[in-house]
Parts: structure tokens; C-alpha cells; sequence
């Protein structure tokens, strides 16, 4: 048996691992240690080839005020200042090219900036959903679109990451919900 | 000859022997001369091992679609990971039995571990709500498979990969930086040079795999000439006639991509780099016969001379030019020089924006000649390719006519003209060839 290409075996089945752990050791840790913060949005139900249903999930605010001397271009990395209302929904409040010192920020991408305005990309944009919840969540979604309540996503934050832990509307979560109007 | 043929041969010897039709000494210089390589996997059974991982890994993946939420996220990553382990488990075994263990299963193995790999990342980023487009993901998806191509030395995955690095390179549209764009296909192609085991490489690339190769290296490398073509104005919009000519040099470059002798000897159907390239090129040359056309070709080249880019893909193909006179193959660089002419227009342009005849004529003149060269060849006991020849006079011919100003009467007769001796020419050389090559009775 040749050695390199065991060790190159070796090489490659270690880095199929890493990649998929990696990600899990991130997120694990955001959803366990970071900030829960809460926002206003809308989700309507598209769908991946590979990974199957999903909500896209779009927070109401896309467009924060900066500073023109900012000098922001597109697809930037920035770190986005969260504030929590009296409503205990959280907004951003500002950008910055480097991260706050206290506080809950996330790092989000900018799409355009112009004058004193720049819209951002959020790092999260999807929520999957078991298949057979899917066209229930489409019909759900067209019911209650217009409805005051909105949907919120509950958000975990840790050192810049966003993890997208749950949809919920009125206190209640969105799976829940699903599954209940399924029955 | 390609392992079929040889096969088919070998299979043939013993009846010839015993109709004497060879001797027994003669019959064993063949079966010498014509050894099938029997480690290396045939069509069929590529085709059937693939079939079935293909079918297993893309049934895994839609079960990782429907989203067992109702399981809890560790049991939901150990579907992740269990089949990855149990396909890498497979692939170690194959591996230890190195040569012992059959094509096929060497294929399925690579291919289900790398389409493992694939429902792993998946079925993480499902679980964890990742964000992400497909294409990104396929990025990491096919370099975390790369490395099968080279321990398993499979062509499945080589096959796949290289369609995946081409998908992905297409999807990669500007506004990207450079790292994240298809200026690094070039790269993502040069991943798979560990394929082939020393150099000069001691086994073929199958027909397959060249096919697919050659039609990964257009689409990355013309999605990178599109990616250096855009302008940023406030918003972005390609320089089209700057990115068509770079097309162009590519073909160039595929035409005249180096090859060893032997390489040089196989039959043009079996280099598709050559096939493609050729034929872009030729159309690209009738094309650039009308004037209008190569107009916009010399503003489109002027721009692309700008490009650092369009300097590293002429320094490639000037390495490759002196390669392939070196090896004298003289009809694909009087094919790809084409591309070149251009370069010869502009000097004598004073603004590549004004109307100027030049370059039309230039082109029509050199494609006249390698039309006539053809023919000529044949007649001198050379190898040529008369028939190639005339269809490219005719398609000249006919394009000028196309935009002289004369009537719709003198047009239709020049072209039944045109045609008539386009037959003629077909039945002559028909004639000749019988003439040389009587039918055996």
C-alpha cells in the first residue's frame, strides 16, 4: 500500500470533517452564549435544491444613517451597532469599520451607500422548514401578511456572529404554530 | 486507437490465426503492441458505478431536503456525519486494496464520499440556518472533493468537479473581488494537474474527460474574460467587443495547447480542445470579414491591451506558439493566428474607433489562404484537407457577398455559381479518392 496517497487520504477526509465542525463549534456557541435580540420582519418561502425549504427571512430595517465620511462602498464588511426599543425590538443604530467596544454589534456587508444613508446586508436570510410545513407556512404567510403583529426573528448574537435561532409571531413559535395549523 | 479498438482487435486475432490470415509470430507482435490496459476503468462501467452513487447521494441529499425537525439538532448531525464516515471508511478500504480493487468500485466510492461530503455541509448549514448562495457553497463542496481525484484517481469525480468549477465560475458576476471571481478558475483547473502522475503524463486522459475538461476550461476562462471586461460607471456593464476578442485569444490558446508527440499523431476527433477551438475561431475570422464587425473587434482589443489580464493570457499563448513550432504543427497555428491579427491592424489605425477597412481585409485575406493552402497541400502529396478547404472558400465567398451592394439577381446567381462548383469540387475529390484507394473485390 503506497503511503502518500494515504496521507493525502488522510489530508482530505480531515478537512471534510473540519469544514462541517467548524461551523457547528461557531454557531454552537453563539446559540449557547450569545445575546438573544429580537426583530421586526418579513419571510416569504422559497426554496433550495440542495438544502431544501426555507423561509427568506428579511428584518424590516435595511437602510441605517452614516456619517458621508464613512466612505463606504459596496460589499464592505462593517460591524452594525444593535440597540434594543421599548417595544424589545432591536434596531441598528450605527455602523462602524471597526468593532464597538460594548454593546451588541453584528458584522453585516453593505449593499449601496449613498450620501448619508447605507442599506445592509444581513448574515442571516434563511430559515429552513420541514417539507411537509412548507406550503402550510406559504398559505400561513399569505393570511397574515397584512397583519399588524408581524413576525419576529429571534436573533443570538456573540462577537459579531448572528445566529438565526427561531421565527416567532405573538410570542409564539413559528414551528409551533405550523404544526398546530397542520393537525 | 482507443481501448475499445484494441480490444475489439485482440478479440479478433484468434480467428484470424486460425483462418490464416496471420501468422502465429505476427499475432503476438499485435497482442504486444496492442495491450489493453485492464486497471483502467471502461465507459460502461464508470457509467453504471456513477449511475448508482449519483442516485444514492442526490436520494441523501432530498432526504436532508424534507427537514426532520422534529428530531433534535445532535441526532440531526449524526445523520449528517454518519454517512460521510461510513462512504470515508469505504474509500480507506479501497484504498489499502490499491490495485486489487476494481475500477468501478474505486469510482463509486470516490463519488459517493465526495456527494457524502456535499449532504454533510448541507445538512449543517440547514440545521444552523446558515446563509449562503448555492454557488459558494459548491465552492467548498468541490475543493473538500478535489482531493478524491487525486488518491482514487477517479474520473467521476474529476468529471464532476470539473463541471462544478465551471458552474461555479459562471455564476461569479462582477462586483465580486478577485479572490471570489472566475480570475482563479485558472487555479481551480490547475487542481487537478496531481491526476496525472509524473510529466510527461504516463496514462491518457480518457475521451470523456478531455470533453468535459475542454468545455470547463471555456466556460471558467471565458466567465473570467467577461469578469476583467466590466466597467463601473455608477452601475456595472460589460465591454462586449473587448471580451470577444479575449474569447478569441482563448481558443487560440485551446488550439495550441501543448501535446506531446504522440498527442500530435491521434486523430483530431479525439482533441476537443482543437475541435472547439478551431471552429470558434474560424467563425470568429468570417465574422470579422464584415467591417462593422472588426471595427468593433479593434476597439474591443485597444481596451483589452489595457489589461494585465489580457498581457498574461498573451504571454501564455506566445509560450504556447513556440511550443507548437517546435512540435511543427503548422495548420492549428495558421488557424489560431487569427486571433492575432488584430495586434497587426492597430499600429496602422490611427483611432481604433474610426471606420477602417483594414483589419476586414486583413482577415479576409489570411482565411483565403489557409483555405487555398488546404487544397493545395492535398495536391502536393501532403496531408491536407481539401474538402475543409473549399467549405471555407465558399463561406467567405459568401459572407463578402453578403455585404457587397450588388443586386439580389447578382447575389443569387453568384451563390448557385458558388454552389455549383462547390459540388463539382465534392465529386472531384470523391473521384480522386477512388482513384487512390480502389475497392478491394
Amino acid at each position: 500500500m503506497k503511503t502518500l496517497p494515504l496521507i493525502l487520504f488522510g489530508i482530505a477526509a480531515l478537512g471534510q470533517w473540519a469544514a462541517p465542525l467548524s461551523q457547528i463549534w461557531t454557531h454552537e456557541q453563539t446559540l449557547t452564549q450569545g445575546t438573544l435580540i429580537k426583530l421586526k420582519c418579513s419571510a416569504p418561502d422559497p426554496y433550495d435544491p440542495l438544502r431544501g425549504r426555507y423561509l427568506a427571512v428579511r428584518p424590516a430595517q435595511q437602510e441605517v444613517n452614516v456619517s458621508e465620511d464613512m466612505k463606504l462602498k459596496q460589499g464592505m464588511q462593517v460591524f452594525a451597532t444593535l440597540t434594543t426599543g421599548e417595544d424589545g425590538f432591536a434596531t441598528i443604530t450605527s455602523l462602524s469599520r471597526t468593532p464597538p467596544a460594548s454593546g451588541d454589534y453584528i458584522r453585516v456587508r453593505t449593499r449601496y451607500a449613498y450620501e448619508s444613508k447605507a442599506t445592509i446586508e444581513w448574515p442571516f436570510e434563511r430559515f429552513y422548514i420541514n417539507e411537509k410545513l412548507a406550503p402550510e407556512a406559504d398559505e400561513w404567510f399569505a393570511e397574515n401578511i397584512r397583519t399588524d403583529k408581524g413576525i419576529t426573528a429571534e436573533v443570538r448574537v456573540l462577537k459579531g456572529r448572528a445566529v438565526l435561532a427561531d421565527l416567532s409571531l405573538d410570542g409564539k413559535s413559528f414551528r409551533e404554530i405550523l404544526k398546530e395549523r397542520v393537525k | 486507437m482507443n481501448t475499445s479498438h484494441h480490444r475489439w482487435l485482440l478479440e479478433q486475432l484468434p480467428q484470424w490465426e486460425r483462418d490464416g490470415l496471420l501468422t502465429a509470430d505476427a499475432a503476438r507482435t499485435l497482442r504486444e503492441r496492442h495491450v489493453v490496459d485492464e486497471s483502467q476503468p471502461g465507459l460502461a462501467q464508470i457509467v453504471m458505478g456513477s449511475l448508482g452513487a449519483l442516485l444514492i447521494g442526490t436520494g441523501l441529499i432530498s432526504v436532508i431536503g424534507y427537514n426532520w425537525d422534529d428530531f433534535s439538532r445532535p441526532v440531526r448531525l449524526l445523520f449528517a456525519f454518519l454517512p460521510l464516515l461510513t462512504t470515508q471508511i469505504v474509500s480507506f478500504r479501497v484504498l489499502q486494496r490499491d490495485d486489487a480493487a476494481a475500477a468501478w468500485v474505486r469510482e463509486t466510492a470516490a463519488l459517493l464520499q465526495a456527494l457524502a461530503t456535499g449532504a454533510c455541509i448541507a445538512l449543517v448549514s440547514q440545521i444552523y440556518n446558515l446563509g449562503g448562495e448555492w454557488p459558494e457553497f459548491l465552492f467548498w463542496w468541490m475543493l473538500l472533493s478535489l482531493p478524491l481525484v487525486w488518491v482514487l484517481r477517479s474520473h467521476a469525480v474529476a468529471i464532476f468537479y470539473l463541471v462544478g468549477i465551471a458552474v461555479w465560475s459562471l455564476d461569479q458576476g462582477y462586483g465580486k473581488p478577485w479572490h471570489d471571481s472566475p480570475l482563479i478558475y485558472p487555479l481551480l483547473l490547475l487542481g487537478l494537474l496531481p491526476y496525472w502522475p509524473g510529466w510527461p503524463p504516463k496514462t491518457q486522459l480518457s475521451l470523456s474527460v478531455r470533453w468535459v475538461m475542454t468545455i470547463s476550461a471555456i466556460l471558467g476562462l471565458c466567465s473570467a474574460a467577461v469578469f476583467v471586461s466590466a466597467r463601473s460607471e455608477g452601475y456595472y456593464s460589460h465591454r462586449d467587443e473587448t471580451f470577444i476578442w479575449l474569447w478569441t485569444l482563448i481558443g487560440a490558446g485551446l488550439t495550441l495547447f501543448p501535446l506531446s508527440r504522440a498527442g500530435v499523431a491521434e486523430s483530431t476527433g479525439r482533441k476537443p480542445q482543437v475541435v472547439l477551438g478551431s471552429l470558434w475561431l474560424l467563425g470568429y475570422g468570417i465574422a470579422a470579414t464584415f467591417q462593422d464587425v472588426s471595427d468593433d473587434i479593434l476597439q474591443g482589443a485597444a481596451y483589452a491591451l489595457k489589461l494585465p489580464w489580457c498581457w498574461g493570457l498573451l504571454a501564455v499563448l506566445a509560450l504556447f506558439v513556440i511550443l507548437a513550432c517546435l512540435r511543427r504543427r503548422w495548420a492549428v497555428l495558421a488557424i489560431a493566428s487569427i486571433a492575432l491579427l488584430p495586434l497587426v491592424a492597430i499600429p496602422f489605425t490611427q483611432d481604433p474607433g474610426e471606420h477602417s477597412a483594414l483589419l476586414s481585409w486583413l482577415v479576409t485575406l489570411h482565411l483565403s489562404l489557409i483555405g487555398i493552402t488546404l487544397i493545395v497541400l492535398e495536391f502536393a502529396g501532403r496531408r491536407g484537407a481539401p474538402r475543409l478547404g473549399a467549405a471555407l472558400l465558399c463561406l467567405l465567398i459568401i459572407a463578402r457577398m453578403f455585404e457587397s451592394e450588388l443586386s439580389l439577381l447578382a447575389k443569387g446567381l453568384a451563390f448557385i455559381v458558388i454552389g455549383v462548383a462547390f459540388l463539382a469540387f465534392n465529386l472531384f475529390m470523391s473521384r480522386l479518392h477512388r482513384q487512390k484507394n480502389p475497392p478491394v473485390s
